[in-house]
């Protein structure tokens, strides 16, 4: 019976969309057709038939290993083209058969994995809160809003205003927690918010400057890649690019601690064209090199990926803040934003990228520092995560 | 100049410009500025806003009416290897954004000569598909009117299947039935041709019709025009028509399948771009043609100029399927795009841009003079000629 099912592409199309829309609620807004075109560019050379499948096991082990995602080619190409990469499609292939061949149940798939409609492919779930994320945050969140994303299920893609509207009550306790523990510290106070892309990050910054700035409270920011050192330099090290090896570490901390007691500060200035740093590598300003002046406030933003990973420098930093968004809906954001709106990317080069970093990033930065901040504002999960120490200090106001 | 300090003020103008958007397509008002902000930057121009030089509004309305301006587009322009809009696409887009801010342009006349489309944040000029001479041959009205229910697709950046399908039930339905009383009314094997441009929605209508025909027990069969293409090395890029296909072989095939007789049709391989018959209509050595069995009902589908003479006179029932610019391009976007992964953004833009002029001025406009049916999808009209309406009102 499978048998024949895989060797009709017909029926298995037909069969594969009904199931699909068990695994994505979203799949049932689509037309039969419109489904066939967008499988058409995964259905295997040989046929459905010629799919072998590797047991469940194997492939929650791979998808839990650093190995496969460094294998991921961001730019494969057939032809001049830009394609998905052959691991990816694979796994896609394996998926749609085994729900057919009922070697996958519906259950294990939605465990494991994520369909995202508008690039076709199914990506894994990766876990932000662990085990040792949980205790540090005494098992549960501060607080817990209705889940609006949820309306985001069916949507292939996710703009600006729904996305605003649906973190509207998570994102006000935020910044109302953000300035009470403020009140409590005192300034100046330096804030760092790091965060996946398309997590929301750009936004929610605005929005506490301009909260800031109704306080009457003095606000600016440093960008942690204005203290990369030459790029040349840092290749010849074999140095990734935001370790604390990268920066011009004791200028930044020298000027972390004076911002700190209010004095003003001129860094370096990191020109991303030629990739050249406006200071050498002992810290002085090179000949016509112009450094920026930051002047004092009382809140400085640091920005950047990893700028709570600097162990010599996380002690001067007030609050640190990691800002989620569930990867399913952060993905349907660049749809929008990048794909549609900014048109930066390649369709494949988007998918390959985003299914890679997806893993990578989560591993080396955000698991890492979830660990250590204050607060985890989970936006898909409406949930606000703080520190017993600053549970304490927003209850008391 | 009142206007000088939105055009040198990027923020400014951007704000400005965003509200201005807004009422020339209703679908900005969904987006955030950021949003707008992110896409204008792709057109935004190096010098700034205010080094754009602004044509006056009759010559821009001389530029967009004239078939010079969009033989000159190019499909693939590229800055390093990357595919751009085309340079002209850009200025004119540029031009209407500069001068909306400006107020050299008034919103009412970029509405009446152009349609902004979100996703591809372009402007496209409206062509005109009812000419006087088309509505002087539906004698200036339609023959029936629906609620207009495309309208909701005003702020849709892309429109599917489903949606699609449903805004159109009542004049797809009123179609198949006109179609099957036309029928009735003659006598069989008669032909029926569709045409209608790229995403109109002629695939889904066919399959409809051939259901009805089906379910009436009629005994129909279908002809791909394709399948009489010449290979693309013999065709050097004329547009679908008598010189591009084997119009001889076609012509002699719907003469004798209207006579109840068996066909043999060249075969035409998409995969290699070759047809199965030589330039003078000889099968080639090893290539296997297409059987068709007579049938009571011959269709025929495809984006082909039914209105040549010779042709005309076999057709029994020639319609053409139109759906407006806009919404074929929201179509396209989820369909081509999003589902099929087709084409390249800009590749995709620049070819709307350019065929959707060429193709109605070649194609779509000489058909609706002389055709018997025009369904306008987005207008929810039927319009049939008075000798149709004639045998419609008979019974």
């Amino acid at each position: 019976m499978t048998t024949l099912i895989l060797n009709d592409p017909n029926a298995f199309s037909e069969i594969l969309f009904e199931k699909m829309k068990q695994i994505n609620p979203g799949i049932s807004d689509l037309e039969l057709y419109e489904f066939r075109y967008g499988l058409n560019d995964l259905v295997p050379e040989k046929g459905w038939g010629s799919v072998k499948l590797d047991d469940k096991k194997e492939i929650e082990m791979r998808l839990n290993s650093r190995e496969f995602y460094d294998g991921i080619q961001i730019k494969p190409k057939v032809g001049n083209r830009i394609v998905l990469d052959e691991t990816i499609i694979r796994l896609a292939q394996m998926l749609f058969v085994g729900l057919i061949t009922g070697k996958y149940e519906q259950d294990w798939v939605k465990a494991h994995f994520y369909f995202d409609i508008r690039g076709f492919y199914f990506l894994h779930r990766t876990l932000y809160f662990t085990e040792n994320v949980l205790a540090h945050f005494n098992g549960q969140p501060f607080k817990r809003f209705e889940q609006k994303q949820r309306n985001f299920e069916r949507q292939q893609d996710v703009g600006y205003k729904e996305f605003r509207e649906a973190n509207a009550e998570v994102d006000t306790l935020f910044i109302e927690s953000v300035k009470k523990i403020i009140a409590f510290h005192g300034t100046p106070i330096l804030l760092a918010i790091a965060g996946p892309t398309a997590a929301g990050k750009t936004e929610i910054v605005e929005r506490l400057r301009v909260a800031f700035g109704q306080a009457g409270q003095e606000v600016t920011s440093i960008e942690l890649d204005n203290f990369l050192t030459d790029r040349d330099q840092r290749e010849a090290k074999g140095i990734h690019s935001e370790g604390k090896q990268a920066l011009h570490f004791e200028l930044f901390k020298q000027s972390l601690e004076d911002i700190t007691h209010g004095k003003k500060i001129s860094i370096p200035r990191y020109d991303t064209v030629y990739a050249t740093s406006s200071h050498d590598l002992d810290g002085n300003l090179k000949p016509g090199g112009i450094p920026i002046e930051i002047e004092p406030a009382d809140i400085v933003f640091i920005e950047g990926n990893f700028p709570f990973l600097l162990e010599d420098v996380v002690h001067l930093i007030g609050i640190k803040v990691v800002y989620l968004t569930d990867d399913q809906v952060r993905l349907k954001r660049k749809w929008k934003r990048d794909i549609d709106y900014r048109k930066k990317y390649d369709l494949s080069y988007l998918r390959n990228r985003f299914f890679k970093d997806q893993f990578i990033m989560a591993e080396i930065a955000y698991c890492l520092q979830m660990e250590v901040c204050d607060m985890v504002v989970d936006t898909t999960g409406a949930a606000l995560w703080v520190t017993p120490e600053i549970g304490e200090i927003l209850r008391k106001n | 100049m009142p206007g000088t300090d939105r055009l040198h003020t990027p923020e400014l103008f951007s704000e400005i410009l965003f509200e201005t958007m807004k009422r020339i397509n209703v679908g900005i008002e969904d987006l955030e500025l950021y949003e707008l902000r992110y896409a204008l930057e792709n057109v935004t121009p190096e010098d700034g806003w205010d080094s754009v030089e602004l044509d006056k509004p009759d010559e821009i309305e001389g530029l967009i009416g004239g078939r010079d301006f969009y033989t000159g587009i190019q499909l693939k322009p590229r800055i390093g290897d990357r595919i751009v809009l085309d340079e002209s696409i850009v200025r004119l887009t540029r031009m209407l954004f500069a001068g909306l801010v400006s107020g050299e342009y008034t919103e009412e006349w970029v509405m009446a000569h152009f349609y902004f489309d979100i996703r591809g944040f372009y402007f496209l000029p409206r062509t005109v598909y009812f000419t006087e001479d088309v509505l002087a041959h539906f004698g200036g009205k339609p023959y029936q009117r629906f609620e207009q229910k495309q309208k909701r697709f005003e702020r849709f950046q892309d429109v599917g299947y489903r949606d699609f399908k449903d805004a159109n039930a009542e004049i797809d339905q009123a179609f198949i039935e006109i179609v099957k009383k036309l029928i009735g009314a003659r006598s069989t094997p008669m032909l029926i041709t569709l045409a209608g441009p790229t995403a109109a929605g002629k695939t889904e209508i066919t399959e409809r019709l051939l259901n009805a025909f089906e379910q009436a027990g009629r005994k129909f069969t279908t002809i791909e025009v394709d399948n009489f293409l010449l290979d693309r090395d013999d065709r050097d890029d004329k547009p679908m028509g008598k010189e591009s296909t084997h119009f001889s072989l076609l012509m002699r095939s719907l003469e004798m399948i209207l006579q109840g007789k068996n066909i043999t049709i060249p075969r035409y391989d998409f995969i290699y771009a070759t047809s199965s018959h030589d330039r003078d209509g000889n099968l080639k050595a090893g290539c296997i043609p297409l059987e068709i069995e007579p049938a009571d009902i011959i269709f025929m589908e495809g984006n082909f100029p039914f209105h040549i003479e010779e042709l005309s006179g076999l057709i029994g029932i020639k319609a053409v399927y139109l759906t407006d610019d806009p919404i074929r391009l929201k179509r396209k976007w989820k369909r081509d795009v999003d589902y099929r992964k087709k084409y390249d953004p800009a590749y995709f833009r620049n070819r709307f841009f350019r065929t959707q002029f060429l193709r109605a001025e070649d194609c779509y406009q000489p058909l609706m003079k002389v055709c018997d049916i025009v369904v306008d999808t987005t207008g929810a009209a039927l319009w049939a000629t008075p000798e149709i309406i004639a045998i419609l009102n008979r019974d």
